[in-house]
């Protein structure tokens, strides 16, 4: 037992072997190592989805390596053609103090402010929600919104995929065992956007967390990102959503039948807090909202139109 | 249920849960290849006082701090990061220390309530704020909550009343219906700006 007083009453998690990396390129070889040996490993970042796993023994891995302390992946930078890059390790405090972030994505400071809690944020990192595939995460919904791509890298090189395309189910992604995911990248969006969620008010993790993204040009919607989380399996993009908005007007009319549509399709998962309809409801509602404060905030345009 | 929030097929299959927790490596151990430790080395500043001890790798901070610190104002409330009642300052910066490892703290430095009056000055604002209001009735998130304050106020010194309950999503009071701690996070703001 780790500890004396309180043995058998506290939550900790099952034994494992930890290695703290001190460099990337440590982190690599060891992942690389323990995937050619079909050893057990988890790569720890701020720890705040797979410590909880881990105590309540959802998740007993091996072995731990810790990356969290890796400055090379930390940090917000400008890339090539305007688009963004978030160090994997960036966690989301550092981000909701990131300027830049606060001008370019108002999204995602619309989805920091609700995300989790003050202490969680501290410690909760970009790269281990992509990696986690939390289905109820909040960012992923803002994330497929605009568009983002996960850069992976191993010790055989770098690959970067849409985000759209790494998730893939349930706590599934398409992480490779000898793989870190190294950054998350967004491409210039416009200032239309806004993230809206229903939340589980213990966990604080959504019910239905709705982004939408809407670029406009003399009061019509040029384009539009509309991605749901919380709801199904994997955060997912609204496609039928998004094709009723491109080139129309937004109107009242226009945003209820682009919103009636953000979840067409989809076999909604149920539990004891929603039932697959509920949450079907909320991202109908949620998508209505988000829309409505996307196109108020989208530059030059004027107020939903009746 | 262990983790409100979570969906019912995924709590009733733990065994798939695990396997895509772990990237899908299901497999079982050929060897010990890893340079890993399952006892781990931590050096961590407490309070301002130096500490270098040996622990097994799963200890997490808040045992660590309470059991072999003997540091027992850091309470341990619902184990699973959601009541804040083990709120603590990493590097300065407010966490629950049930969802740190104490291996992951080596290296940093650690403000548990116990440092958080300094010698000879009587409490820290905070705390004077929550006994001036009486923002606690069993005491038992006190901890918690007044670290969680400090950190609203340290990032935002003249908050709204809105500011702070939502500042305080991630403690979890279960006697005063937050009235009073509302109260004493205000007053104590006045108090640190001066005002």
């Amino acid at each position: 037992m780790p500890h004396g007083t309180c043995a058998g009453r506290d939550l900790f998690p099952a034994d494992f072997g930890y290695v703290r990396a001190a460099s990337l390129a440590q982190a690599l070889s060891l992942l690389s190592d323990a995937a050619a040996a079909d050893e057990d490993v988890k790569l720890l970042a701020g720890g705040q989805s797979l410590l909880p796993m881990m105590k309540l023994r959802l998740a007993t891995p091996q072995t731990l390596i810790d990356i969290g302390g890796l400055a090379e992946l930390t940090g917000v930078s400008a890339g090539a053609a305007g688009t963004t890059s978030i160090g994997a390790l960036t966690t989301y405090r550092a981000l909701q103090h990131d300027p830049h972030i606060a001008a370019a994505f108002p999204a995602m400071t619309d989805a920091l402010a609700v995300l989790a809690d003050q202490q969680v944020r501290a410690r909760g990192t970009v790269g281990g929600c992509v990696a986690h595939g939390d289905p109820a995460a909040d960012l992923p919904a803002v994330l497929l919104a605009l568009a983002a791509s996960v850069t992976l890298t191993s010790q055989h090189g770098t690959r970067t995929v849409p985000l759209d395309d790494f998730l893939q189910g349930v706590f599934a992604t398409d992480l490779a065992a000898d793989e870190v995911v190294t950054a998350v990248t967004l491409p210039p969006a416009p200032p239309g956007q806004a993230y809206e969620k229903f939340e589980q008010p213990a966990s604080h993790l959504p019910l239905a967390g709705v982004c939408a993204v809407v670029a406009m040009s003399d009061g019509v919607i040029t384009s539009a990102g509309v991605a749901v989380t919380g709801v199904a399996g994997r955060a997912f993009r609204a496609l039928d959503s998004e094709r009723s908005l491109a080139s129309a007007r937004p109107t009242a009319a226009v945003i209820g039948a682009a919103a009636s549509q953000v979840a067409a399709g989809v076999r909604a998962l149920s539990d004891q807090h929603a039932s697959g309809p509920f949450r079907l409801h909320l991202a109908e509602v949620l998508a209505r909202r988000a829309l409505t404060r996307a196109i108020e905030r989208a530059d030059g345009t004027p107020q939903c139109l009746d | 249920m262990p983790f409100p929030g979570r969906f019912s097929d995924i709590e009733s299959n733990r065994t798939m849960l695990q396997s895509f927790a772990c990237n899908g490596t299901t497999g079982t151990a050929v060897g010990n290849r890893m340079p890993a430790s399952r006892d781990v080395l931590v050096e961590v500043t407490v309070n301002g006082v130096p500490h270098t001890l040996q622990v097994p790798a799963r200890t997490l901070l808040v045992h660590f701090l309470r059991d072999r610190l003997g540091l027992t104002g850091t309470h341990v409330g619902c184990d699973t990061t959601q009541c804040g009642a083990c709120t603590v300052a990493l590097d300065g910066v407010a966490v629950k220390s049930c969802t740190v490892l104490a291996a992951q703290a080596s290296g940093h430095e650690i403000q548990t309530i116990e440092g958080l009056a300094q010698a000879g000055a009587g409490l820290h604002p905070v705390q004077q704020a929550f006994w001036q209001e009486h923002g606690l009735q069993c005491g038992y998130c006190t901890p918690g909550m007044v670290m969680a304050v400090r950190q609203i106020l340290a990032d935002n010194p003249d908050p709204t009343e809105a500011d702070v309950r939502h500042g305080l999503a991630g403690n979890i009071c279960r006697c005063t219906g937050y009235q009073n701690i509302v109260a004493a996070a205000l007053d104590a703001a006045r108090h640190l700006r001066g005002a």
